[in-house]
């Protein structure tokens, strides 16, 4: 009874409102599925792309939880349904390979793959390729900068890891931790990869081939194990996540951190005094001869295999990650932009002060997670198995840790075996 | 009853004070946290250094539209929902498993017991899809009829036990009396299997508030979403930091229905109702 | 002190035949039709879903793979039982659920009693009691984890306790405070059942043994116990039932690692994380087969009467 109640009410609001142009092609809605950013940002662009159209479409949120896992839960149940009423999706960079490999989600057409990777970031481009064809078109990006405090560690900042923890071990645990995100989860998966990817190897050379050459790779884990085995770790390093580790560094305790720059933001409200203090540095290096490779993280938007108006969501898309867009999200998410040439614009300066180069530089560095296999969550999940806790990585026989991480990962890319 | 001395009166009140100190504990940092800024939520003192109430107040921002209110109205009106029919279709069928002869009634409660041991998040896709085929998907009915399912068989459980209890006799006399069945189970055996229909609707009742698992993917608005799966879409600062004042204040505002529906059952759960009956 | 159903039905069955089945045969169909509307209701949601998930074990399903597919046979079930992780979470889960329950059936005991007899603010207590049990599972453990991390957390500065201490990174502090927190969420739900066994001893045999000189203890195990028995296993039985299935307050604390990842944990990766369908629905069926086993060790093993029996 209530749903056709609401029903009429809704016919009979249209009708006074004479919405949809009358004509031949009445305004179609369009359903966005993407979860909340807290400043607003989505529903400004949304709303822009909606007046554009001029009463072609009408482009509607539809919420996903703040969690990713949570989102892709909700995604992959209703596009393992073959749900018709999704069209744009706004896709972790790490699900491409898995939606595309799955039917899910449509290629982006000819016509229109110039428009949407102008100018955008070759790492970035690759968060949205799989198999060589591009299933996305960028909307924002993230990365990950070396956060350190000026009043401990001085102007200059370590260059290299290893430099870092003598830092911080000369400073002392009570003031000189590093905060990073080592908990069982996606986190320490980012950090193994930028390690790993940093010491000049790849997890994966190929979508079923394994690379992990030993000797780079026994170097980065040498290095996580002796973080976890120094006495300058976050005391809670093994349940720590990206807020965990914000708020670690706020509390003073800290004068080192690796983390996305929503923590400029973050340290600015809540703690000012010690954002004074704060500096931002490009990801450290593993080796000193060698350039670091930073974690890339951000949002692509694809279209639904499923959707009923292709041609108008791709319309949208293409609106959705225009550039007044992207820099509408960095002004009020303090989100990077995907395109090199915004970042000498008001708004990404604006958010990153003094350090916007840093951004830009590594974000161009960055070497994405091996999302190029399909079986990505099945990689992700061996790997966070193989090396939590990283406080229990013996940094005098990292060989040990090597060979089932190895091993592991090699099961995980043909799905063999419970994880 | 012999005289109260204050011997006893001093235990019980240091006893009960205990009791209520240890269940609430937690529930008392909840709390704290619920009043503590996002600037010193992760800083380790029980009581908040710096006070606010804006975790509760962004929560009803909004009006209809307002991250908790919406949900708490479906939640309160689920459950209450949800409850009644299971407490009245599990009496039915426990009336029957307990005093009428048929076949099947093992099956029917073995069954009921198997049902409740299968993993519900199994059964979530499937639902999902039938769900959506009947058109129930993100509707009240969509979330009271697995519900309904789930909390049945503890539901009949306890209500069988409490059918037991109650000597035939007393039916037999009200029949003798003239009573139909039905009168003799209205006037007779409900009263006294009352203490056990209150502690299962107590029970369900607080199962289907606690849901999660069907809430966040049998809903996909705030037409039917209920708080534990709003409670997953609030946002805090970023998008890595979690909003935790708001989910205590959320979690601290949301008991205070259960605490009124407990209140109010809780006084049926009493003795007396059967040891007074037989001798009369 | 369970009565009967009456010997009429059967005994008068070698009298007046035909009156007899007649009332048999009504009695048979009052039983079904008022059973029918619960039957219908559990069976809806379950039939088709079980049996789909019994189906996906078989075979070889994943999701993000829809052009593989087919039969599989046991071969799910081969990995899964073949696996060191299944049978190690098969393990924590089985301590957990144990030692959770055993504390819960003590301290549900004595909540029972003081809810029952206490001589004043008998609203106030047993509302309190209950409290826990009604706040969202998934808040409660994430308040408990909160509590006791070492940055966020209070627990770290009460006196006698290490600054330092990393609860979560270590198996065993981790095990406690995931023990510690289904203790306190669950309790009263034992303690309610529990009550509500308790209002139908009759008060009068407690009387009889005081007159009789029996102490507090005596009364305690040869009347409360005994009579209370149905109820004491019902709760037994459903408490089990869930404490095999324990899932939130281990994910929230340590999603499983440090040794404390549960069958659950190992069914959620499989079917929602993998989207392994197969690998994940023969993991469903086995966890609902250990339930069973644990639920027949119930009624057989320990002289459970379930509550349909005479």
């Amino acid at each position: 009874m209530g749903r056709l109640a609401a029903l009429g009410a809704v016919l009979l609001a249209c009708l006074a409102t004479a919405c949809g142009d009358g004509e031949s092609s009445g305004s179609r809605t369009l359903n966005w599925f993407i979860a909340q950013q807290p400043g607003g940002a989505l529903q400004k662009i949304a709303d822009r792309c909606t007046q554009q159209s001029e009463g072609r479409f009408k482009i509607n949120i539809e919420l996903l939880p703040a969690q990713a896992d949570a989102q892709r839960e909700q995604l992959v149940r209703r596009l393992g349904a073959e749900d018709t009423t999704i069209d744009i999706i706004g896709m972790d960079v790490v699900w491409t390979g898995e939606f595309a490999n799955a039917g899910w989600v449509r290629q982006v057409p000819e016509d229109r793959r110039a428009a949407v990777s102008e100018n955008v970031f070759d790492s970035v481009l690759k968060t949205a390729q799989f198999e060589d064809k591009l299933y996305g078109a960028p909307l924002w990006s993230n990365t990950q900068l070396l956060w350190y405090r000026k009043d401990r560690v001085g102007d200059t900042p370590p260059k290299t890891w290893d430099e870092m923890i003598d830092k911080a071990e000369e400073i002392g645990p009570a003031e000189g931790q590093i905060q990073v995100q080592a908990n069982r989860y996606e986190g320490l998966v980012v950090w193994a990869n930028a390690m790993i990817a940093s010491s000049g190897t790849a997890i994966l050379t190929g979508p079923e081939t394994v690379g992990l050459n030993r000797e780079k790779t026994e170097r980065a884990l040498e290095i996580m194990a002796r973080l976890g085995a120094s006495n300058v770790h976050a005391p809670d390093i093994d349940t720590s996540n990206e807020g965990t580790s914000a708020i670690g560094f706020e509390s003073g305790s800290s004068s080192f951190m690796i983390n996305y720059p929503f923590v400029y933001s973050s340290a600015k409200a809540n703690a000012p005094e010690i954002f004074e203090q704060l500096r931002a540095a490009k990801y450290p290096q593993v080796d000193a001869s060698q350039e670091s490779a930073p974690p890339i993280g951000g949002f692509n938007l694809g279209v639904s295999q499923f959707s009923e108006n292709p041609d108008l969501a791709w319309d949208a898309v293409q609106c959705l990650v225009q550039e007044e867009n992207q820099l509408q999200v960095t002004e009020l998410e303090g989100l990077p932009p995907v395109r090199e040439d915004l970042f000498d614009r008001k708004q990404v300066q604006d958010a990153y002060p003094d350090f916007a180069d840093v951004v830009k530089e590594s974000i161009a560095d960055a070497s994405p997670r091996p999302a190029e296999t399909p079986a990505y969550t099945d990689l992700s999940l061996a790997i966070q198995r193989a090396l939590h806790p990283v406080t229990k990585i013996d940094p005098k026989d990292v060989g040990a840790t090597y060979d089932v991480f190895k091993d592991d990962v090699e099961k995980a890319i043909k799905r063999e075996g419970l994880l | 009853m012999g005289e109260r001395g204050t011997k006893e009166y001093t235990f019980w009140t240091v006893g009960l004070f205990a009791v209520i100190v240890a269940a609430l504990f937690p529930v008392l940092w909840l709390l704290m946290l619920s009043f503590k800024t996002p600037a010193t939520v992760g800083d380790g003192s029980f009581i908040p250094k710096e006070w606010t109430f804006e975790n509760y107040t962004t929560l009803f921002e909004g009006g209809l539209d307002s991250p908790l209110l919406r949900p708490l109205i479906n939640s309160v009106a689920i459950a209450l929902i949800a409850t009644t029919i299971a407490i009245i279709l599990a009496s039915f069928t426990a009336y029957a498993i307990a005093r009428l002869e048929f076949p099947g009634r093992r099956i029917i409660l073995g069954g009921a017991l198997a049902i409740a041991m299968f993993p519900p998040i199994s059964t979530v896709g499937p639902l999902f899809d039938m769900w959506r085929a009947l058109g129930i998907y993100d509707t009240y009915l969509g979330l009271i009829i697995p519900y309904l399912t789930f909390a049945l068989p503890l539901a009949i459980y306890t209500l069988v036990a409490f059918f037991r209890e109650i000597p035939f006799e007393l039916e037999q006399a009200a029949q003798v009396d003239g009573a139909t069945p039905t009168q003799a189970f209205r006037k007779v055996i409900v009263p006294l299997a009352a203490p056990g229909m209150f502690t299962a609707a107590i029970l369900v009742f607080i199962f289907c508030w606690n849901d999660f698992v069907f809430a966040i993917s049998l809903t996909s608005s705030d037409a039917s979403r209920t708080v534990p799966a709003a409670i997953a879409f609030f946002t805090g600062e970023s998008q890595f930091t979690a909003p935790t004042g708001n989910i205590a204040a959320a979690a601290i505002l949301v008991t205070i229905p259960i605490i009124v529906f407990v209140l109010i059952f809780q006084r049926r759960i009493v003795a007396g109702l059967t040891s007074g009956a037989v001798k009369g | 002190m369970s009565v009967a159903v009456p010997p009429q039905a059967g005994a008068a069955a070698e009298g007046k035949k035909q009156g007899v089945s007649d009332r048999a045969k009504a009695e048979r169909k009052l039983g079904w039709m008022l059973c029918a509307p619960a039957v219908f209701a559990m069976l809806l949601v379950t039939a088709y879903p079980i049996g789909y998930a019994l189906v996906l074990s078989l075979q070889n399903r994943d999701l993000r793979f829809p052009d593989e597919g087919g039969f599989a046979g046991l071969d799910n079930y081969i990995t899964v039982l073949s696996s060191g992780l299944w049978w190690s979470s098969l393990g924590n889960t089985a301590f957990i659920a144990i030692v959770s329950v055993a504390i819960e059936l003590v301290i549900g005991m004595i909540l029972a009693m003081i809810m029952h007899r206490a001589i004043f603010g008998r609203g106030v207590v047993r509302t309190a009691v209950l409290v826990p049990y009604g706040i969202v599972t998934v808040v409660a453990a994430f308040a408990w984890f909160y509590a006791f991390d070492p940055a966020s957390g209070f627990v770290n500065g009460l006196p006698l306790i290490d600054d330092d201490k990393a609860w979560f990174g270590e198996r065993w502090s981790a095990m406690a405070v995931i023990i510690a927190a289904e203790v306190w969420k669950t309790t009263p739900f034992m303690a309610l059942l529990l009550l509500a066994g308790l209002t139908t001893i009759d008060e009068g045999l407690y009387e009889a043994a005081r007159v009789d000189g029996a102490t507090w203890w005596q009364r305690f195990t040869k009347i409360t116990l005994p009579l209370m028995r149905p109820a004491i296993l019902v709760a037994l039985l459903f408490r089990m039932l869930d404490a095999f299935r324990v899932f939130d307050s281990i994910f929230v604390m340590t999603r499983g690692s440090q040794d404390t990842e549960s069958i659950s944990i190992v069914g959620y990766n499989q079917l929602i994380s993998r989207l392994n369908l197969g690998l994940g629905s023969a993991v469903s069926v086995l966890i609902f087969l250990v339930v069973l086993i644990i639920a027949f060790i119930f009624v057989r093993g320990l002289g459970t009467q379930t509550p349909g029996e005479d």
